[in-house]
């Protein structure tokens, strides 16, 4: 075809220009390229750190969390009177008894307090019959707080034994600025469904040594690997629990994100140890499809008022770190760069193009007086930028594939910070005389994860940068084939003079 | 009575206040050759671009084969400029980066003429202008005469009636510009087809069937050479 030969010996011609205004859109097609890869392997690194809260098995969690001191229905406020003495019974005048202790007499007392509003387990069966979930599982997460030790002598000046204590935050322990005698310890326990091992706190799949809970009444604990290590706790070895022996079978690896407690025991078992026969203060639910999680969301918040529907999507919002940042980076700045680079690309050639066109006067001018229509003269302009564009966008794929593939090199480690807000912020107090105290779920739990970057370059991005690289060319051809249109062809003659 | 194939009454063409022609009445028969002699800046090369269609009157009328160029659309300006005008230019304006064969197959794309018709078209007319051996040669391969025998065959692509040539022997050795005469020369007589010739050069105006001098955009006269 004498024009393809023609628009190709031109740019053979101008060689020079030709590689000028190629590098020019292949720089801005490689910065897409590069950025679009580490977008997609920023979301690949956060896939990778949230993977295993889908890995949890439940797509989201609901809860009914305590809104104090608020009258909005949300609150208290919603409940009827019978739940209202459940609460009250659970969470309210409860107080560990010491009222009839004896000087120097040995005591243990524990006490289980809850950060979630607890409601039926009969609403668990509830949500399970909401059109698109697929399995909906109850649990009863708790904190487990033990005093023990022996009752000291004080004398009354002191103000009294129930207001010496004073508890402190921390995993797995508990401060206590009292007499020595007395230890004061927390911990997290969640009663998990053992008949649903793959919707529960704590999946089966989590288990890093040991077994899953056997579907029996046998006393077995799995522990937080976290809580073991702390705790030097190995599967086989047994543990007390509210004044029970507990064996553990399993120790489990709680992602990053997920609600860890520090041990989990079957949810009979926590609900009778705790007085709270067929209660669950969290619903584990599991959508039909991943489509379907904001519809199941909602309607599940419509079913039991004031409940608290966490996602994947709502736990994925709250990773922060240098992933996050790096993120935030690449989709503003990359975009700004992308943006920056293209246009200047493309103002590069279309003035290239325009020079190259004021250049070839007489060539245009010959052209449209041997008989060339006014649209062959401005396709033949276009379609060499169009040539350019094509060249541009190769040497974009080749430079953008190379960068990609040094990121994936040097693959520099990012990490993702994640701050757990589902299970803190209730402090529990009790009128003076009580004590106040805190386990490790009223701090904010914050945990870390680090992640390779990786750059991954897919065929989409190839493709739509190739089509930048064209637009590039059509909008700098579509400039210099203007100019072509509005040459006379009597130029081509008057440049003879 | 002769036939005519231009006839221009009362043509001007001004260029902001500058008048290249004032008041031009010619009339060209079919089969001429005509020279279009006069000083630089004399109106020649408006003349020449009036008759080929490139530009338009800004007075009085250009007819060309019953039709007036000067209102003529631009379509069909471009259509008689592909089929029925040919032009020559002084500095050949071959494409420097195509061969002798893609220059002439240029101006025969266009014209919608299939590629193998084409190819074969184009060989046949570099065979006439005598440049058979030279299809594949790049313009920097030929000499100047060679090239200005390429752009005629160029011209000649489309079989037209008439050819217009702006100096064809202005960048020629005068041996090679004789040869290139000879060649007008020979479309004229052998094919009859009109010959359209600007020049400087007297040899030229010597060859031809009738010359026209102009000064200062006007036509100051006419001299018809008796054919010999």
């Amino acid at each position: 075809m004498i024009y393809i030969r023609y628009m190709l010996a031109e740019l053979r011609r101008r060689k020079g220009r030709t590689m000028l205004t190629a590098l020019g859109l292949g720089l801005g097609v490689a910065l897409v390229i590069v950025v679009s890869a580490l977008s997609n392997g920023l979301d690949r690194a956060q896939q990778q750190v949230l993977a295993p809260l889908t890995g949890v098995g439940t797509d989201m969690s609901v809860t009914r969390p305590i809104f104090v001191g608020t009258s909005s229905s949300n609150g208290f406020q919603g409940l009827t009177d019978k739940e209202r003495r459940e609460l009250e019974k659970e969470n309210g005048g409860q107080r560990v008894g010491f009222g009839n202790l004896q000087p120097g007499q040995k005591f243990t007392r524990s006490s289980f307090r809850s950060t979630q509003v607890s409601f039926p387990a009969s609403e668990v069966r509830r949500i399970a019959s909401l059109d698109g979930v697929a399995t909906a599982s109850g649990g009863l997460t708790l904190a487990l707080t033990t005093v023990s030790g022996t009752v000291p002598k004080v004398s009354h000046a002191q103000g009294g034994f129930g207001q010496g204590f004073r508890g402190q935050g921390g995993n797995g322990g508990g401060g206590f600025n009292g007499p020595r005698s007395i230890d004061f310890s927390s911990l997290t326990l969640t009663g998990v469904d053992q008949k649903t091992p793959t919707v529960a706190a704590i999946t089966s799949g989590q288990l890093t040594s040991g077994t899953w809970f056997a579907d029996n009444d046998l006393k077995q604990v799995i522990v937080n690997q976290s809580y073991a290590r702390s705790n030097q706790l190995k599967v086989g070895a047994l543990m007390k629990i509210g004044g029970a022996v507990y064996s553990v079978i399993g120790i489990v690896k709680t992602p990053v994100g997920g609600t860890a407690s520090d041990a989990y025991i079957k949810l009979a078992q926590l609900q009778k140890l705790s007085d709270r026969a067929g209660r669950v203060n969290t619903v584990y639910v599991r959508a039909d499809s991943a489509s379907k999680v904001d519809a199941v969301a909602a309607s599940i918040t419509k079913t039991l008022p004031g409940a608290s529907v966490t996602t994947a999507k709502t736990l994925a919002s709250q990773v922060t770190g240098s992933l996050e940042d790096a993120k935030n980076l690449t989709s503003k700045l990359g975009i700004v760069l992308e943006l920056v680079a293209l246009i200047g690309a493309v103002a590069i050639a279309s003035l290239l193009t325009l020079s190259s066109v004021t250049k070839r006067v007489r060539e245009l001018g010959t052209l449209k007086a041997i008989g060339w229509p006014q649209r062959l003269v401005v396709r033949q302009v276009t379609g060499e930028s169009l040539l350019q564009g094509l060249l541009g966008g190769v040497v974009g794929i080749v430079l953008g594939i190379v960068a990609a593939v040094a990121v994936g090199a040097f693959a520099p480690t990012l990490s993702a910070t994640f701050t757990s807000a589902a299970q803190s912020g209730f402090g529990f107090g009790g009128p003076p005389g009580g004590f106040r105290g805190g386990g490790n779920n009223a701090a904010q739990a914050a945990t870390s994860e680090a992640v390779k970057l990786t750059a991954h370059v897919s065929i989409g991005v190839v493709v739509a940068a190739v089509a930048l690289a064209l637009l590039g060319g059509l909008i700098s051809g579509a400039v210099g084939g203007f100019r072509a249109s509005r040459l006379r062809p009597a130029d081509a003659l008057r440049h003879l003079d | 009575m002769s036939d005519c194939i231009y006839d221009l009454r009362g043509v001007g063409r001004s260029y902001d206040n500058v008048h290249a022609l004032r008041d031009v009445d010619l009339r060209i028969d079919r089969g001429e050759l005509l020279a279009i002699v006069g000083p630089s800046g004399s109106g020649k090369t408006t003349l020449l671009q009036l008759l080929g269609g490139l530009d338009r009157p800004t007075r009085g009328s250009i007819v060309f084969e019953g039709r007036d160029l000067a209102t003529l659309p631009q379509s069909q300006l471009t259509a008689l400029r592909l089929r029925t005008i040919g032009f020559v230019f002084q500095q050949f304006n071959l494409i420097p980066t195509l061969t002798a064969a893609e220059n002439v197959e240029l101006a025969l794309g266009p014209a919608g003429v299939r590629g193998d018709v084409r190819r074969a078209r184009v060989e046949e007319l570099l065979e006439a202008v005598g440049l058979g051996d030279r299809v594949d040669h790049l313009p920097s391969q030929l000499s100047g005469g060679e090239q200005q025998r390429v752009a005629i065959a160029r011209a000649l692509a489309n079989d037209p009636d008439v050819l217009l040539a702006d100096e064809p022997t202005g960048n020629l050795d005068s041996t090679t510009g004789d040869e290139i005469l000879s060649l007008l020369q020979s479309l004229n007589t052998e094919q009859g087809r009109t010959v359209i010739v600007i020049t400087h050069d007297s040899s030229v105006a010597a060859r031809a069937t009738r010359t026209v001098q102009l000064k200062d955009g006007a036509v100051v006269s006419e001299r018809l050479v008796p054919v010999p």
